[in-house]
């Protein structure tokens, strides 16, 4: 499912990015890599923070429809 | 002189660390702002003096942003003798992500812990000598803030930079180590340096390497083409960046034991975001703040204690002479914090900085050079000319050194990241992303830095869209215009409330910014909306030393502005005045026929439509003067007016009688001209909205030429800037004149806006 509609504070597996190369590098460089481990914190209006690592990075909501995890 | 390198991920503490070891010896290379660009200097507790050279804040050495490449190439190219890499301890694994790399480069390096007091705080523990061994290069703990370990960690750089290292990888066991190693040596045999790093971002098909090293890459390709990998296919980029992920958290993540092993646990930080960055009330926090910012620089009656406890002004006290100046030395102290009401702290600075500092200074200046018998136009270039031009320009040092202050504050706590998130949702309607709001904020304290600042955007055409609508955030040598106008408007016309036009004049900045951002984004600019990605680092207390060190680079600036750009234009300014084309010494009377006045004629007619043009007749040139002279700097503007005011002072009787021309403020000088033309309120509204919108300072237009790199966009953003300015001050004029023009502007717009739609229908129709 997108990361949009992820549960609150579960851990979740990142399984898809389906973004353009630059944005998913960018994405990668911060941490935000398939397989890798990430939690939601917050959510409001299509917007997420979530925690990967132990940094939290806020994505906008076009982006987070994108990021899909399981 | 050995140069040492900082490097780290954003928000690392590196620019705390960097304040710490060079001290007062720091030097930024160019203009000032956030870290974006080479700072340096120089360490002395070594065996030998260091230089150290600050890099911008990166999360990898792949080119994202223009800052990465800055810093990738300083260490790839300009071969520093020690790397010195600093890791938040906080955040571990995601700061050795940048660690891998650097370690790929043939540069000796050593790894600063930084921030280990919070990571203990939390009952947390990093084995640092393990890390060390499991890196294979020297790890230190400091702490930047506290000044800890900073000589042991400096020992160390230095030691390490005696020695030389090969880049090792961690990439070793991955299913690419052949490829790698393979283009690995296949660069050695070019004689290509960095040969293990330049391999591994090749296989990562980096846009720099691929267009460096376009004979390697079939390599690449060939190998793609017999490899396919369960998850992520052929995308080597995410592989290798997953690979690091992996050998991270397999071999230097179990150094750091945990206390609390709970794993959704609020940090204070994340409780403090429930409520800044909160859906409802986030934006309605941040106005309030940005509100009182400005009230605390701003205001002359603070959190409006005067008007509530009716408080009695100086006069009201009796402590003023006859003459409305203060009684004696303690009573000018007082009028600096009080009148009627105590002054915001900016305020009182200001009036500190102007009534007392600098005025006094330069009276005892002007009566040196006046009782010095030097030839009379002397003393006219030097007083009129160069004394006045430079203390306009210094007295606007105080509110926006206090502006910046607060933006720094804003910025070192954390906030700022908050800000631009929760403005993302609004700013992605205007087809900009929240990263846009920190360079436009900081463009209501000077556009420069703020120009600058825009190389946080990634994207190349939401950088030139937000260069180009910078100066329509009012900078602070632009409020003095506003006052003083507006002040004048209150003053001849007794009509409106001062504060009340400027504001009201922010706000058409603003609203204009957000036309032209809307406008170019959907002709000129088109493209998608770049995504909005940023991390939210944890609240911290600003601290102090970096604030300052801040506020240093700003002033430094300025001052040297002031004795530059502003020395030689007030100096052309007085001559062109006061000289006419056959190289006659004028007197003040004669200013019609200088040089200054013919040529301003000249252009005189152009504004016409703009209320400042040939209606205004013999003298309506000096509208036309004063914009010219803002081209030079902003400050000109006003000051221009005080100066023209006493040439028509003499010739054309009566038009200051009982005005005080050379007040600080403008107001008076402004009401000279208004009595000396016969300018109508709109006429003098579009004034202040063609200098708003118009091309900005020389600095700012350098700077935008600097930051646009490329002739073409810097020609069509002067452009812009005319054709805007001209546009909204002559809407002004119009619509305030003759209030049914309104019609005709509004049929115009929604003529441009339907050719902009049906235009971008049929060209993406033509596309499918």
């Amino acid at each position: 499912m997108p990361i949009v509609i992820a549960p609150l504070n579960t851990e979740l597996r990142i399984v898809r990015i389906s973004a353009d190369d630059k944005t998913k590098k960018h994405l990668e460089n911060l941490g935000i890599t398939i397989n890798g481990e990430v939690s939601v914190l917050s959510k409001s209006g299509g917007t997420v923070v979530c925690k990967i690592k132990d940094g939290r990075i806020a994505l906008d909501s076009n982006l987070s429809t994108k990021i899909f995890v399981a | 002189m050995k140069r040492f390198a900082l490097a780290g991920n954003p928000n690392c503490g590196k620019t705390t660390l960097f304040n710490s070891l060079t001290g007062s010896t720091a030097h930024v290379g160019n203009w000032p702002g956030v870290t974006v660009d080479k700072r340096d200097g120089v360490y002395k507790k070594c065996a030998e003096e260091v230089k150290i050279v600050d890099l911008p804040g990166i999360y990898s050495l792949s080119p994202y942003t223009p800052e990465e490449v800055i810093a990738r190439n300083y260490i790839l190219d300009e071969k520093p003798d020690c790397v010195i890499n600093i890791v938040d301890a906080t955040n571990l694994e995601r700061n050795l992500y940048l660690t891998t790399q650097i370690m790929e480069i043939d540069v000796p390096m050593v790894v600063a812990l930084n921030m280990m007091d919070a990571v203990e705080k939390q009952g947390d523990k990093i084995d640092e000598k393990e890390l060390e061994k499991r890196l294979g290069v020297p790890v230190i703990k400091i702490s930047a803030l506290k000044e800890e370990g900073l000589k042991e960690l400096m020992d160390k750089a230095y030691n390490e930079s005696n020695k030389t290292r090969e880049g090792v990888t961690v990439l070793e066991k991955s299913s690419l180590s052949h490829l790698i190693g393979d283009v690995k040596i296949a660069l050695k045999g070019q004689k290509v340096s960095n040969p293990l790093f330049h391999a591994i971002k090749l296989v990562e098909q980096d846009s720099i390497e691929v267009e460096m090293h376009k004979s390697t890459v079939s390599m690449v390709e060939e190998f793609k083409n017999t490899f396919n990998d369960e998850i992520f296919g052929t995308d080597f980029e995410a592989l290798v960046a997953d690979a690091r992920y992996k050998y991270i958290s397999k071999n230097f993540a179990p150094v750091l034991s945990r206390a609390d092993k709970t794993k959704f646990k609020m940090t204070k930080s994340d409780k403090a975001d429930k409520v800044l960055t909160h859906k409802i009330w986030g934006i309605p926090i941040f106005l309030v703040i940005l509100f009182g910012i400005f009230h605390l620089t701003f205001s002359e009656n603070l959190l409006w204690l005067g008007s509530i406890f009716n408080m009695p002004s100086l006069k009201d006290l009796g402590l003023l002479t006859a003459g409305g100046d203060p009684m004696n030395f303690g009573v000018k102290l007082l009028a600096c914090i009080y009148d009627g009401a105590i002054y915001s702290p900016g305020v009182i600075i200001n009036n500190i900085w102007n009534d007392l500092i600098v005025g006094e200074l330069f009276g005892l200046i002007k009566g040196g050079v006046e009782a010095s018998g030097m030839a009379p136009w002397a003393i006219g270039l030097i007083n009129d000319g160069i004394i006045e031009g430079i203390g306009a320009v210094l007295s606007f040092l105080p509110p926006i050194l206090v502006l910046f202050l607060f933006f720094s504050i804003l910025e070192d706590s954390g906030y700022m990241a908050r800000i631009a998130f929760i403005l993302d949702r609004m700013f992605r309607k205007f087809g900009l992303s929240g990263r846009a709001f920190l360079p436009m904020i900081m463009g209501f304290g000077c556009s420069v830095p703020a120009m600058i600042n825009t190389r946080t955007l990634a994207d190349e055409k939401e950088r030139t869209a937000t260069i180009r609508v910078i100066p329509f955030f009012s900078c602070g040598a632009k409020l003095p215009i506003l006052t003083a106008v507006a002040g004048a408007i209150v003053a001849r016309f007794g009509v409106g409330n001062a504060d009340l036009i400027t504001y009201g004049m922010y706000l058409l900045g603003i609203i204009t910014a957000i036309c032209s951002v809307l406008l170019m984004r959907s002709t000129s600019l088109k493209g998608e909306t770049p995504p909005f990605i940023m991390e939210l680092p944890a609240y911290h207390a600003p601290q102090f030393k970096n604030l300052m060190a801040h506020l240093w680079d700003k002033t430094k600036h300025f001052v040297k502005k002031a004795f530059t750009i502003i020395f030689a234009s007030t100096v052309v300014i007085w001559v062109l005045s006061h000289f006419d084309f056959t190289w006659h010494m004028l007197e003040d009377e004669q200013i019609n026929q200088s040089i200054l006045a013919q040529i301003s004629m000249l252009f005189q007619p152009i504004f016409t439509p703009l209320g400042f043009g040939s209606q205004l007749g013999q003298y309506g040139w000096v509208f036309v003067l004063a914009a010219v002279s803002g081209l030079i700097a902003k400050e000109n503007v006003i000051s221009t007016f005080a100066t023209l005011a006493a040439c028509l002072a003499a010739a054309s009787s009566g038009i200051i009688e009982g005005l005080d021309i050379s007040a600080e403020d403008g107001v008076d000088a402004v009401v000279a001209m208004i009595r000396v033309t016969g300018i109508t309120i709109p006429g003098l509204l579009a004034f202040i909205a063609f200098n708003m919108t118009t091309i900005p300072c020389f600095a700012a237009v350098a700077t935008a030429k600097a930051e646009l790199q490329s002739s073409k966009r810097y020609h069509g953003t002067l452009v812009f800037w005319i054709v805007t300015s001209f546009a909204v001050s002559a809407m002004v004029y119009t619509i305030g004149s003759w209030w049914w023009t309104m019609f005709i502007w509004a049929a115009a717009i929604a003529v441009v806006v339907l050719c902009i739609i049906a235009y971008n229908k049929r060209q993406t129709l033509k596309q499918q």
